[in-house]
């Protein structure tokens, strides 16, 4: 519980702040991690956790142990149960979560410029590179490029969250 | 023959015990229910019974099997015992038909026993729909066509109707009652509810403090109970201080008959004697052959009416009548009360008011 609230209170830190907090903490203790792709993934581990946290939990709560005992009375293994039950129940929240965090990774911008190993570049940082050079037309490619991924998890996690409600809806008999 | 059965069962939960020692039989082919307050283990012993919970000691049989003894342990899914939890808990994910199909074959599901089973619990036509479409009655008894479609040694139920509203609860009841009874499955039914337990139930267990109290018919138990609190659960009963000799006992309501199969003792012993409601007569007015009583409050249920009375003599609480029919009378109203048929009592038995079955605490 006192994890949860923690990834909670990583919400409401700028994503500066954490690129910051990893640049000291990687030249301070693991130098040979600074600018190195682990260390960008381990930002984006914490920036996004809590959103991938709140889908899965949603989901989590669709698959309430009840259901696998009885699945189990019913003659199945445990690993049966989690095929069968489980899992069918937890993947519609597993893929939501999967399009947050994809979503917002791939837009993300300051501890990606912070964080990011010399050389490589992400669609975002791109952007940023070109825009503060005023070369809008170079720009622009990339900024498609990132709307045109985006609408994607976009449009999937739309589906899926009209879904909800209308299912929840009983049919009259 | 015994289809399920239970020797000395232990189970705690740290520190707290919920079993103490249950032993249980339940006959092939009946529909045995377990009665309980809440708190009493009831629902704990299902779980050990059904093997989603391991018992600390004691021994549980399934037919010719042991499927529990402290050392050996049969995994639920070993065992072919049927459940019912209390909310149906069907999987959301699948229509009514693969719900009702989970537990088969993928060669059982095409031999027509799932359409059988929709129909034997009035769901025909139905198996397209996800169980969010259906009430909670129909889930309940899709639940059930499911637990059946194994074809389990035994059925658990686990307070299967507590989640209906009343209306919806007897009729889902007699349905369950007739499925199972069509079926021939032995049943287990765990409920907190005196009159499902007496209705549906051919035998029943009153589990109380971690323990069986008493086992019986209904009857047996309505008109038997071993002690007061027994009484006092097992539906209203007027318990009277008064004593007993031979065959008969002395209350302030007259000298009354004891019931064959109540104790009896040679001299004069003090004793609590129980008078169930609708045992009381309560005649309007005041006439030579009862006692004198005032109503107290009474309430019209349209098949019957219950009045309470106070008697004008002292050293009595007020008495509990369930009249026929009837009509509600006015506090303050004049009456004579009259006792109508043998009673039970208890000699020696000490103050009833210590002896409920109250919750553990803790």
């Amino acid at each position: 519980m006192a994890l949860e609230r923690s990834t909670f209170l990583v919400l409401a830190l700028p994503g500066i702040v954490i690129a910051l907090a990893l640049v000291f903490f990687s030249e301070r203790y693991i130098p040979r991690l600074y600018q190195h792709g682990p260390l960008l993934i381990v930002a984006y581990a914490i920036l996004f956790f809590p959103l991938a946290l709140v889908a899965v939990r949603a989901s989590v709560a669709q698959a309430p142990i009840g259901l696998e005992e009885v699945a189990r009375a019913l003659g199945c293994k445990p690993w049966t149960v989690l095929w069968r039950v489980t899992f069918p129940l937890v993947a519609p929240g597993l893929a939501a979560a999967f399009c947050l965090v994809f979503l917002s990774a791939v837009t993300e911008l300051t501890s990606t410029l912070i964080l990011i190993p010399t050389g490589a570049q992400t669609l975002a940082t791109q952007f940023w590179t070109y825009t503060t050079g005023q070369s809008f037309g170079a720009a622009a490619p990339y900024a498609g490029l990132m709307v045109v991924i985006a609408v994607i998890p976009s449009y999937l996690l739309g589906r899926w969250f009209n879904r909800l409600p209308a299912k929840a809806t009983p049919t009259p008999l | 023959m015994t289809r399920l059965a239970a020797t000395d069962l232990h189970k705690a939960f740290g520190h707290q015990s919920v079993l103490t020692g249950i032993d249980l039989d339940v006959p092939e082919g009946s529909l045995t229910a377990i009665l309980g307050p809440s708190g009493s283990g009831k629902t704990t012993l299902l779980r050990v019974l059904a093997g989603f919970e391991r018992a600390d000691r004691g021994v549980v049989t399934l037919g010719d099997r042991v499927v529990e003894d402290g050392r050996h342990y049969l995994p639920p899914e070993e065992r072919g015992i049927g459940y019912v939890p209390q909310e149906g808990a069907l999987f959301p994910h699948l229509t009514v038909e693969k719900n009702i199909g989970f537990g088969l074959s993928r060669h059982q599901r095409g031999d027509g026993r799932i359409a059988r089973l929709a129909d034997m619990v009035g769901l025909a036509g139905l198996g397209e729909r996800y169980p969010h479409q259906l009430s909670g009655g129909q889930q309940q008894r899709v639940a059930l066509a499911r637990a059946l479609a194994i074809e389990p040694e035994v059925i658990l139920l686990d307070e299967p109707f507590s989640s209906l509203d009343a209306g919806l609860r007897a009729s889902v009841r007699a349905d369950v009652q007739s499925v199972l009874r069509q079926a021939g499955t032995t049943a287990l039914l765990v409920t907190h509810d005196q009159d499902e337990a007496l209705s549906m139930a051919d035998f029943v267990a009153v589990i109380r403090g971690g323990r069986i109290g008493q086992t019986g018919t209904p009857q047996e138990l309505y008109e038997h109970p071993v002690d007061p609190a027994m009484a006092e659960f097992l539906g209203d009963a007027n318990l009277i201080n008064g004593s007993v000799e031979a065959d008969q006992a002395s209350t302030p309501l007259g000298t009354l008959v004891l019931r064959s199969g109540s104790a009896r003792v040679a001299g004069p012993t003090p004793a609590v004697v129980m008078v169930r409601p609708e045992q009381v007569d309560v005649w309007p007015g005041r006439s030579g052959h009862g006692f004198a009583a005032r109503v107290v409050d009474s309430q019209f249920h349209g098949h019957d009416t219950v009045i309470r009375v106070m008697l004008d003599a002292p050293g009595i609480d007020a008495i509990v009548a369930r009249i026929d029919g009837g009509a509600a009378l006015a506090p303050g109203t004049e009456v004579t009360v009259t006792v109508r048929g043998p009673v039970l009592a208890w000699p020696d038995e000490a103050s009833t008011r210590d002896l409920t079955l109250s919750e553990p605490r803790g």
